[in-house]
């Protein structure tokens, strides 16, 4: 709770710093306010406590969430710096990135149905105004309606399903619909509300999560949103909408779980099949990345299928996994596309120039990939463990030959990035400082991560 | 005591809700036009203020209420945002219909 | 918070509503009546000086419009926030002044935005 409200005051005090002129002061003052935050957090370990009438529960879940998406932001924030000098309405840009932040730990952490809309408003307003930020670039625009436009539809049956839920269970309250649910559901009474409130709910989370039949608006917006924007979008929002979703339904609906379980099941191996099938075939890098998270949204899917003792945990080491591999990728991606042209043929010949930090993306493309000694293939090692206890046992054939297909078009990245550079290429720009630490730092926690899983895995479950 | 709410059956509103939360699926998915698209979506947002007003005053209980507030406040930030980045399109293509928004394609 | 109410409760927002309808009926009436008045060709037109009219009146307007429009409507919904709050006032208050610190803190917040908003210029007309 007291990081919550030290991210919410420092993005007032960020949007102040522009009127009141203190802007010098705005990256250390926000870099500051996010350790402080993120020590807060994690200084609350184990205690659990609920806020306002049960409005906010902060238990380990949501505390490891919060400390993970902060700790995202802060990485993220060594390769924006361009973002926040050139512009003139840099103040403003922080803010919403903190508002977005604000969003992002109340959805980790809501325990009332009205505070995951808010939360996720918050999240997403913030979202659509930062996608279409670069305001005199069309594909930017363009993005940012079409984050609007679907991101709103989705909110729509969202809250369509949980006016139904209300109707059933009389309550917004986390606990009271649990205790609602499983006391019709032992009765086997369960009323019609719930079941269509769940479906309608789900439709609303898959949109927010670019699960398969709903991941239409993912690439375009990716592509067309500034790329920092989109790092961002890919590992801070998705997490925190992952926090959401398997807290939603790990609390609520865990005992009608045959409802739901099988369709949800199919629905993730419809989105990682889809993700990595049509990522084999993009050009451009930043797509290419764009559809990845589409396939990796169907990974974190699987833990929610599951829903047993270690998929909390699994759920928690994957999306860290995840979004460190894709900062990473996406250091990389912003550092080459400095004019504008984010072709993967782009990569050529930059392992000849620096080995080092082309060694460094291997591994990261590696653990998002999932080979072996990296963090990526614990992560799904866990998930499919998880899934494979549930029973669903075809679900983690259908994933094994995903990823099959994902370490192809991973792969690629590695092969074009130690071919020589062709004639006709631009000279490849230089990786700034910033770049090769986040690089650094992403590398090395993936390996780390990848040699001892199991402290973030047994810290949830 | 009954309120005249009350005297019309609970599952009338649920169907009159889903036929406008279904009018306003439907406006988003086919209307071109972006501010009708936008009309469209306040429709499914109010269909589902309806719905909740209608079990708070079922139930007798006011959070269905505070939600609405909530729903309400939310909706008009979220329109304030989109019309802004529509004017921001305008400006540069001069026009609201979304088929024109076809730079970013697979 | 009383919920359940019959046809009878509405009967005071009836009167206010023939009240306020009242009044605006009178106000007009009265300067009507009250005013002076000469008629003539050019009184009647549109716009009294200047070329004369023509064309589409629904020209695109001044962005300010919008701004101002979108802002008032922002700050105008979080007022109903105060609704729920007013109706519980006066139970919460037995217990302190909590609830009063509570709303101070929430228009803290848009006091803040009203700021940011004056400073940046965006309600300067000119």
């Amino acid at each position: 709770m007291k990081a919550l409200i030290v991210i919410a005051l420092l993005g007032v005090v960020t949007m102040m710093s522009e009127v009141f002129r203190f802007k010098k002061l705005l990256l250390p003052l926000v870099v500051v306010g996010l350790l402080a935050a993120c020590g807060l957090a994690i200084g609350d370990w184990n205690t659990a406590i609920r806020y306002y009438s049960d409005m906010v529960y902060f238990d380990n879940y949501s505390l490891a969430f919060t400390s993970l998406i902060i700790v995202l932001t802060l990485l993220w924030l060594i390769i924006s710096k361009g973002y926040f000098v050139s512009d003139s309405s840099r103040a403003e840009h922080a803010t919403l990135i903190l508002f977005t932040l604000c969003g992002g730990v109340i959805m980790t952490a809501y325990s009332d149905l009205s505070m995951f809309f808010v939360g996720l408003e918050i999240l997403s307003i913030s979202l659509y105004v930062l996608a279409s930020s670069n305001k005199h670039d069309l594909k930017s625009n363009e993005a940012g309606m079409k984050y609007f436009l679907m991101g709103s539809f989705a909110t729509g049956f969202l809250l369509f399903g949980m006016a139904l839920i209300y109707g059933a269970a009389a309550s917004f309250n986390l606990v009271k619909i649990a205790e609602y649910v499983q006391t019709t559901a032992a009765h086997g009474q369960t009323p019609m509300f719930v079941y269509t409130g769940v479906l309608l709910m789900m439709v609303g989370l898959m949109f927010k999560v670019s699960a398969a039949p709903f991941h239409f608006w993912a690439p375009d917006v990716y592509e067309g949103a500034p790329t920092l924007i989109t790092a961002f979008m890919a590992t801070v929002v998705k997490t925190a909408a992952f926090a959401a979703f398997y807290r939603l339904f790990s609390t609520c609906f865990g005992d009608i779980s045959g409802f739901w379980a099988q369709t949800l099941a199919v629905i993730s191996a419809v989105t990682m099949l889809t993700g990595n099938i049509l990522a084999v075939s993009q050009t451009s890098l930043k797509r290419m990345l764009a559809y990845s998270s589409i396939a990796h949204a169907g990974y974190m899917l699987m833990a929610i299928v599951a829903m047993n003792k270690i998929s909390g945990g699994a759920i928690f080491l994957y999306a860290t996994a995840y979004s460190l591999g894709s900062l990473g990728a996406f250091a990389c991606l912003h550092a080459i596309s400095k004019y504008g042209d984010e072709s993967i043929e782009n990569l050529k010949g930059f392992a000849a120039d620096n080995k080092i930090w082309a060694g460094l993306l291997g591994v990261i493309v590696l653990s998002l990939a999932g080979i072996p000694p990296v963090a990526g293939f614990f992560a799904k090692y866990y998930i499919f463990y998880g899934v494979f206890q549930s029973n669903f046992t075809w679900l983690v054939l259908v994933a094994i030959l995903s990823s099959l297909i994902g370490v192809y078009y991973y792969f690629r990245i590695i092969i074009t990035m130690v071919q020589p550079r062709s004639e006709k290429a631009t000279v490849l720009p230089a990786l700034t400082g910033a770049h090769k630490a986040l690089l650094l730092i992403s590398a090395l926690l993936a390996l780390g991560i990848g040699i001892y899983p199991a402290f973030l895995q047994g810290l949830l479950s | 005591m009954n309120s005249i709410l009350q005297v019309i059956p609970l599952n009338y509103y649920v169907a009159l809700a889903a036929i406008l939360f279904s009018i306003g699926v439907m406006g988003v998915m086919f209307r071109r036009n972006a501010i009708i698209v936008f009309m469209c979506i306040e429709l499914m947002l109010n269909a589902v203020n309806m719905l909740l007003t209608a079990f708070s005053t079922y139930h007798g209980d006011a959070s269905g209420q505070v939600m609405v507030f909530f729903i309400m406040a939310v909706a008009a930030a979220e329109v304030a945002v989109g019309l802004a980045i529509l004017v921001m399109i305008y400006n540069n293509i001069r026009t609201v219909d979304i088929n024109e928004l076809n730079k970013l394609k697979w | 918070m009383v919920l359940l109410s019959t046809p009878v409760d509405y009967l005071p927002i009836a009167m206010m509503f023939v009240v306020a309808i009242g009044f605006v009926l009178f106000v007009m009436f009265a300067t009507h009546w009250m005013g002076p008045k000469h008629k003539s060709k050019v009184k009647l037109e549109a716009f009294e000086c200047g070329i004369e009219s023509k064309g589409n009146s629904r020209l695109p307007f001044s962005i300010k419009y919008f701004l101002i429009a979108i802002l008032f409507v922002l700050f105008d919904v979080e007022v109903i926030f105060m609704y729920p709050w007013a109706v519980n006032f006066a139970e919460w208050s037995k217990h302190g002044l909590a609830a009063f610190g509570e709303m101070l803190v929430f228009l803290g917040l848009l006091v803040f935005g009203l700021i940011y908003i004056i400073r940046k210029g965006a309600l300067k007309w000119e």
